[in-house]
């Protein structure tokens, strides 16, 4: 389903007290860039970005944007800010999509099944990567790259060459990469509470020289 | 005792805890964290207290990160001496937090298990905390 997001072009200044009034009217300040156009400086409702961000697609999700009376254009979200604390969004960036041009975009990888090495060898399974670079036409972006991991045993890896290859995007991530291994976890001994030790100070210049010297003989 | 190895000054002067944590807070490893809400000190005894009430819950059945270091040194006078005579001895090491900075992440793990061993690990820890998850947990669980 393809989202409308109706923006309005922000006005007057554009220092930090402004953007602390557009969020005080319950918007979010956002700038809109790309197709070799020039950035506009927009105002956009929290509501709509938190609901694309949250949807199946994400930030890949491409949207009508309307800016004003002009006419809506093909837009998607290439950055977000949140408040550390609340989690209320701060910022938004925006980028103009030409459909017929190819793009890099971060999707997102997801492992389905229960791997044999969790299942029957007592491991864990450690997703590295969460997120592939992926090169494709705007149109072809996929929600989300599903890999089983149902065979993976112990101390064995998934990497972007394993992830199903022939679509209509192009891996842009290196071949090599880990997205996911099972591993043991070694349990850490509990450290004895002892009085803090000194740690050694680092010398300066030509003190620290000689000291160096003595450390390699 | 976490602590780090080579420092370049042996003290430190207090300093502020002003602002919030613009940098690491968002989960960066696992799919579960452990968020602070307010500054303030945490010490090396309590990071341990918390790893193992954490680790001791989930019986080797995830992956624990901690994403703070105690690289601040706190200096105490011994008791019954007069003020004066320069900066007391080194005494324990602290990490100073902001808020919004995730102090432990998880994973492996079901999301209750991980919000429980959590809560153990925050009832070790001298400020508020709040649990974390990442959004599309649930769907990858679901599958």
């Amino acid at each position: 389903m393809s989202e409308a997001v109706l923006a309005s072009l922000r006005e007057g200044k554009f220092n930090k007290n402004a953007a602390r009034r557009v969020r005080a009217a319950g918007q979010i300040p956002a700038v809109v860039y790309g197709a070799g156009q020039e950035s506009q400086a927009i105002v956009l409702d929290p509501k709509v970005i938190t609901r694309i961000l949250h949807s199946e697609s994400g930030h890949n999700t491409i949207f009508d944007l309307s800016v004003g009376s002009a006419a809506p254009i093909k837009a998607m979200i290439v950055d977000w800010q949140y408040e550390p604390i609340k989690g209320k969004l701060l910022h938004i960036d925006l980028k103009r999509i030409a459909m017929d041009k190819a793009m890099r975009v971060s999707v997102p990888v997801m492992l389905i099944g229960t791997a044999t090495g969790v299942k029957n060898q007592g491991g864990i399974l450690d997703q590295v990567l969460r997120e592939v670079e992926i090169e494709c036409l705007p149109g072809d972006i996929p929600s989300h790259i599903d890999v089983d991991v149902t065979n993976l045993g112990l101390h064995q890896a998934i990497h972007v060459s394993d992830l199903p290859h022939g679509g209509k995007f192009k891996f842009i991530e290196d071949e090599g990469a880990v997205v996911a291994h099972v591993t043991i976890v070694k349990e850490e001994a509990p450290v004895e509470a002892v009085a803090a030790a000194e740690p050694e100070v680092a010398k300066k210049g030509k003190e620290a020289a000689p000291a160096a010297d003595a450390a390699k003989k | 005792m976490l602590m780090p190895k080579k420092v370049k000054f042996r003290k430190q002067q207090k300093g502020k805890m002003r602002g919030k944590a613009w940098r690491g807070s968002t989960l960066s490893f696992g799919d579960y964290g452990l968020k602070v809400m307010e500054c303030g000190y945490i010490t090396d005894r309590q990071i341990e207290a918390s790893r193992i009430a954490m680790t001791r819950f989930i019986k080797r059945g995830g992956k624990v990160w901690l994403r703070l270091f105690p690289d601040k040194p706190i200096t105490k006078k011994p008791a019954e001496v007069r003020m004066g005579s320069g900066k007391g001895a080194l005494d324990h090491w602290v990490a100073v937090v902001r808020p919004g900075k995730i102090l432990f992440e998880m994973e492996g793990v079901a999301p209750e298990i991980a919000k429980e061993a959590m809560r153990l690990a925050s009832n070790k820890l001298p400020l508020k905390t709040t649990f974390v998850q990442r959004h599309d947990v649930k769907v990858v669980a679901a599958k």
